[in-house]
């Protein structure tokens, strides 16, 4: 609950112009409705009592009748301003908060960005969001503005009609409603958080059954992970239903409120005009406000049906989005920098082992140094090392001099890129690809980038720079996409390439090419790669064997060289 | 994404929901009998204020009013149950086919399918719960209060009369604009889900490359289009609450002047000749608003109306997909006697032709070729996973068919080349609930460098294991429950030359121990190994 009341903090002052305005509109809505039905009632029974004393004549119709279309007239058209205003300045906000949201991510530790999985993402961003678009609309609005016209209200009837009928009227509707929502809204709490943790399992486990269709299918789970899924679907449906019960329930409290609170008026009214106290008129006056003032409480019932979804939402969402971005401090790394490790040592995990022996390297500006070692002893780590992604546990990694951990986001995105094994492409244009690295970059550019590749022939039989990829970069081969992504990273010009096993899934010759290609576009960069191929260790000045801590030896020449004719004569 | 112009339909209610329809229609008939309780009340103090039994007036007015609540709940619930029902179907229906589809829905990526099957139809709930009973309201109920107006004043009736039947005129005007509107919207809802999905994938990636900003960029834009069609939805639905508004306000405002002059005695026509009586007058205004609720009701579930129409249009696009139905049930059945022999005669699929092939228990063999000469199709083809469009596979004497495929799949080893794993455990993963024996898995070096081992959480693209590491567990589950064949697609692609050497010595391993092995390669270390080299197509492309 807290936590909704920050993010409400937040939205409303991303708009808060509009948000206020917003309000003022909601009031008067809500007192021309009121004023409305209570004006026409005692216009109506005035006139009955002037029109049965034979006063017809004396009775002032023109000022209550012009009042009346006034009101009538005028609601209308400050409800669709109303509705119009406040909505606009909902999905504003909230479009903020999703960026914001998207950004917060981004300062996020890489480990971190790595393990959220993209399922959990989705929900987040778009339910999440969503479900907050309510807060204002449904939540705030209605109930500032409620309790206000409530209290108008019944400081009016206290006046023009008797205080008593004032009181009841005002103080039941102001505290009764307000007493049923906080109940509902903690009888639902645990319901609501059933349904959506039940609607958010079955999104994963029916894209596990459609993304895994066939491997499931192999292995004869695919009934049983439908049946998983249909199981979920069901707890979702039995979940929805007790919340259900709830809102009905908490619906007839509310209904019945508000007809306690009519009978009171009348019964008062008329308790009060049988005394002398008051005239019919100003009964009726009681009876009708009673009556409209039930609008002011209907958002009640939708405000119980949401709130569950908005404090599970704000929970989730705010520590992304109130994450301030780290001071940016303005260290410039120079031109001819130089990446440094020294007795650089990693533990995975809170594990207590360390998982390569303690590493020293330099990679100049201009030179090609290569990370040799079986798949798992840590060289991809190292990479992300070297980038900055990831602190070492012991040693110091420095670029340009400073320890790289040192460096803002910013500039670290400036003059080191990192393209690891995966090939993350995303649905849209080559182009659109390509110039996520270089947003200015002109179509000569881009294909340069491509010829350094090798895949600028391939790709102008095929569309060129327009080739439509799909979700994920489907439609590319594996070998193609691997080349897309380095022309992406050359397009970076970065003064520190770090590349993760990069011609894998090309052939020899091809390989060989890329690798010409990417010094030949980069001829100033000092690249540092992880390496297991001929075609990759033969361009490189220097190679290191990452060697597991247990077995930890100093980097073995012989052990290195065969390992590359054993490579070069096995394939 | 497709939208198709015509929405589709659900079938006529079902028995409980139109119960609930019906029940719905009551607590709107009550409240001309509470206005007459306030009327009657009224008029009374106005004429004899002695003769008003105020405690008694109340309390009948309190009694109405828990009536009318007690039935507005009832009908919420059996509405509610009701609609539920036939979500739970749609959903059933989604997963079922889905499951049983050999082949990916045209209509949109995993994301787009669990949205739709998720939040979507979610969007049904208003629809069943608000728009059926409200139409039956909005038909019923004006005619019941244009009767009880007329017996008491034919001009109250007559402005109602007037006010009234424009109303749905502009409506069908203002709905027509609306459902197309929140169309465009609900399509651009599940392209953002999916772009989201897509690009959240790539966020950790794209950062290493600083592009991160960009793509925050991308996503702002599809973010402000997706806000830009929420408000022009928005726009057309309040216009048209509006007009609905005006004229309810107008009509009320007039009932109230023509009761308020008459009981002046200012107007004398109206109400047949005979006298207004106060009681009557009020009566007649307190019920105007309720000749307009109805239709406001109905023009507010309008919406819900287009919404659901939105949904089920997609329903029904993607039902109306034709889809190849997949070959067995995928369940795991248990193998009995020893592997058939698999012979492939006169394959043609997707225009590729594939050579005569019989592989006998104890054969190894490569499959070779350039990329896109159909090596992984053609280990597809063996598996069942698509059905050959020309000639047929046979296992010893039987047709691999929908009989057979569940059997023949259930001794076999799948090591794909890109697995999916689900998003549970790696055990799970692995073992699909059988228990798992780490050391014979061939694991040993991935599970000291995972702290929690087994037990780890796998999600989308195997998250937290290295590609070597990946290809291991696809080996383990593939070894697990000692198939008599293995089909690998590339198994030592994008490996080290150790980690390699090794899925290849565990391959080569499993075939010693009288194992079936067929493998799709490029590797030529590996394929000179097997017994024997089956060479697809010719070579095109810069592709190894």
């Amino acid at each position: 609950m807290k936590r909704l009341l920050q993010i409400i903090a937040l939205i409303v002052k991303y708009e808060r112009k509009a948000f206020l305005l917003g309000l003022l509109l909601t009031v008067t809505v809500l007192a021309m409705g009121v004023a409305l039905l209570g004006l026409s009632g005692w216009f109506i029974t005035a006139s009955a009592a002037a029109g049965m004393a034979g006063l017809g004549i004396l009775f002032n119709v023109f000022a209550p009748s012009a009042m009346v279309r006034f009101l009538a007239l005028g609601r209308t058209a400050a409800r669709y301003g109303e509705r119009l205003l406040t909505h606009d300045a909902t999905l504003r906000a909230l479009s903020d908060l999703r960026i914001r949201l998207l950004e917060g991510l981004l300062t996020r530790p890489h480990r971190e960005l790595e393990k959220l999985r993209a399922n959990a993402f989705l929900n987040r961003v778009t339910a999440d969001i969503d479900a907050l678009d309510g807060a204002l609309l449904r939540l705030v609005l209605p109930a500032f503005a409620g309790w206000v016209v409530i209290t108008l209200t019944g400081a009016l009837l206290w006046w023009l009609v008797h205080p008593s009928i004032g009181l009841v009227v005002g103080l039941g509707y102001l505290l009764l409603p307000t007493l049923v929502f906080l109940i509902g809204q903690r009888i639902a709490r645990r319901p609501s958080r059933q349904v959506e943790a039940a609607l958010m399992a079955s999104r994963t486990r029916l894209i596990d059954l459609i993304a895994g269709r066939d491997d499931l299918t192999m292995y004869g789970q695919l009934q049983a992970v439908a049946a998983h899924v249909q199981g979920a679907f069901e707890r979702h449906s039995r979940t929805t239903r007790k919340l259900d019960r709830i809102q009905r329930r908490t619906g007839l409290g509310l209904d019945l409120i508000g007809a306690a609170l009519t009978a009171s008026a009348l019964g008062l009214g008329a308790r009060l005009v049988q005394a002398g106290e008051i005239s019919a008129a100003q009964a009726a006056i009681g009876v009708f406000a009673a009556l409209a003032l039930a609008e002011t409480v209907a958002p009640v019932r939708r405000a119980l049906a949401e709130i569950g979804g908005m404090v599970m939402a704000a929970r989730r969402v705010l520590p992304s989005v109130a994450a301030e971005a780290p001071e940016e401090r303005s260290v410039h790394v120079s031109e001819g920098a130089v990446l440094e490790m020294s007795g650089v040592g990693y533990r995975r995990g809170g594990s207590a082992a360390a998982l390569f022996a303690p590493v020293n390297l330099t990679v100049a500006p201009g030179e090609t140094v290569a990370l040799a070692g079986p798949s798992g002893s840590g060289k991809s780590t190292l990479l992300l090392l070297a980038a900055g992604a990831l602190a070492p546990a012991e040693g110091a990694v420095r670029w340009g001099g400073r320890p790289v951990a040192e460096l803002s986001q910013d500039n670290r995105a400036h003059s080191i890129a990192l393209v690891p094994q995966r090939h993350a492409l995303i649905a849209g244009t080559v182009a659109e690809n390509l110039r996520l690295a270089a947003p200015a970059a002109g179509d000569a550019t881009l294909w340069e980038a491509l010829e350094s590749v090798c895949l600028a022939e391939t790709l102008r039989a095929r569309g060129g720079l327009d080739l439509r990829l799909g979700f994920r970069g489907v439609g590319l081969s594996g070998g193609e996409a691997r080349r897309l992504v380095l022309a992406r990273a050359l397009l970076r010009r970065p003064q520190l390439l770090l590349l993760d096993e990069p011609t894998e899934g090309l052939d020899d010759a091809t390989a060989r090419a890329v690798m010409a290609g990417i010094r030949a576009a980069l001829p100033e960069a000092a690249i540092l790669m992880a390496a297991h191929r001929a075609a990759e260790l033969s361009c490189a000045g220097t190679c290191l064997q990452v060697a597991p801590e247990k077995t930890a030896h100093r980097p073995d020449a012989a052990s290195v060289m065969r390992n590359l004719i054993r490579i070069k004569y096995g394939s | 994404m497709t939208a198709p112009a015509e929405p589709s339909r659900l079938p006529e209610p079902p028995e409980p929901e139109r119960r609930g329809i019906l029940l719905a229609l009551l607590p709107a008939l009550t409240w001309p009998l509470q206005a007459a309780v306030i009327a009657w009340v009224l008029g009374g103090l106005l004429t004899d204020p002695a003769q008003v039994p105020a405690l008694g007036a109340a309390a009948a007015f309190l009694a109405l009013a828990a009536l009318r609540a007690g039935c507005e709940a009832l009908a919420q619930r059996v509405l509610s149950e009701a609609a539920d029902a036939r979500i739970v179907a749609l959903r059933a229906e989604i997963v079922t086919r889905e499951a049983g589809s050999a082949d990916a829905a045209r209509h949109g990526g995993a994301g787009a399918m669990a949205a739709l099957a998720g939040e979507k139809l979610e969007a049904l709930r208003p629809y069943l719960t608000r728009y059926r009973p409200a139409r039956l309201r909005a038909m019923v109920m004006p005619l019941v209060i244009l009767a009880l107006a007329l017996w008491h004043s034919w001009a109250v009736a007559l402005i109602l009369l007037l006010a009234g039947p424009l109303i749905p005129v502009f409506m069908a005007l203002v709905g027509w604009a609306a459902k197309a509107a929140s169309e465009r919207q609900m399509v651009e809802i599940g392209a953002l889900s999916d772009l989201l999905v897509d690009r959240l994938a790539a966020l950790s990636d794209l950062r290493l490359i600083g592009a991160g900003g960009p793509l925050v960029t991308g996503f702002a834009e599809a973010s402000e289009r997706l806000r830009d069609r929420s408000i022009a939805v928005l726009r057309i639905a309040f216009l048209s609450s509006t007009v609905l508004e005006l004229f309810s306000a107008l009509g009320v405002a007039m009932v109230a002047i023509w009761v308020g002059f008459t009981l002046l005695g200012e107007l004398g026509w109206g109400s047949w000749g005979a006298e207004l009586s106060p009681a009557a007058g009020i009566f007649l205004l307190l019920l105007a608003p309720e000749f307009f609720q109805p239709l406001r009701d109905l023009a507010a579930a309008w919406h819900d109306k287009a919404g659901a129409d939105a949904v089920l249009a997609e329903v029904e696009a993607w039902r109306a997909e034709p889809r190849a139905a997949r070959l067995g049930q995928g369940v795991a059945l248990p193998p009995s006697g020893p592997l058939p022999v698999l012979r492939l005669s006169g394959l043609c699929h997707h225009g590729i032709r594939y050579p005569e092939l019989e592989i006998s228990p104890g054969d190894t063999v490569a499959i070779t070729g350039p990329s896109g000469a159909g090596k992984s199709t053609l280990l597809r083809l063996i598996a069942g996973l698509e059905r050959p469009e020309e000639g047929v596979i046979t296992l010893g004497a039987a047709p691999l068919d929908a009989a057979s495929a569940d059997v023949w799949r259930g001794r076999i080893g799948w090591m794909p080349q890109a697995p999916h794993f689900l998003a549970r455990s790696l055990r799970h993963n692995i073992g699909f609930g059988a228990s798992v024996a780490p050391e014979a898995a061939h694991l040993g070096g991935v599970l000291e460098a995972l702290p929690r081992g087994l037990d780890t959480m796998l999600g989308e693209r195997g998250a937290g294991l290295s590609g070597g590491e990946a290809r291991r567990v696809t080996l383990a589950r593939a070894m697990q429950g000692a198939p008599g064949l293995i089909l690998a697609d590339e198994p030592t692609a994008d490996l080290d030359a150790q980690t390699a050497a090794a899925i290849t010595e565990a391959l080569l391993a499993f075939a010693r121990r009288g194992g079936t092995l067929v493998v799709a390669t490029h590797d030529g270390a590996l394929a000179a190994r097997l017994l024997r080299q089956v060479s697809l197509g010719p070579a095109a492309g810069g592709d190894a």
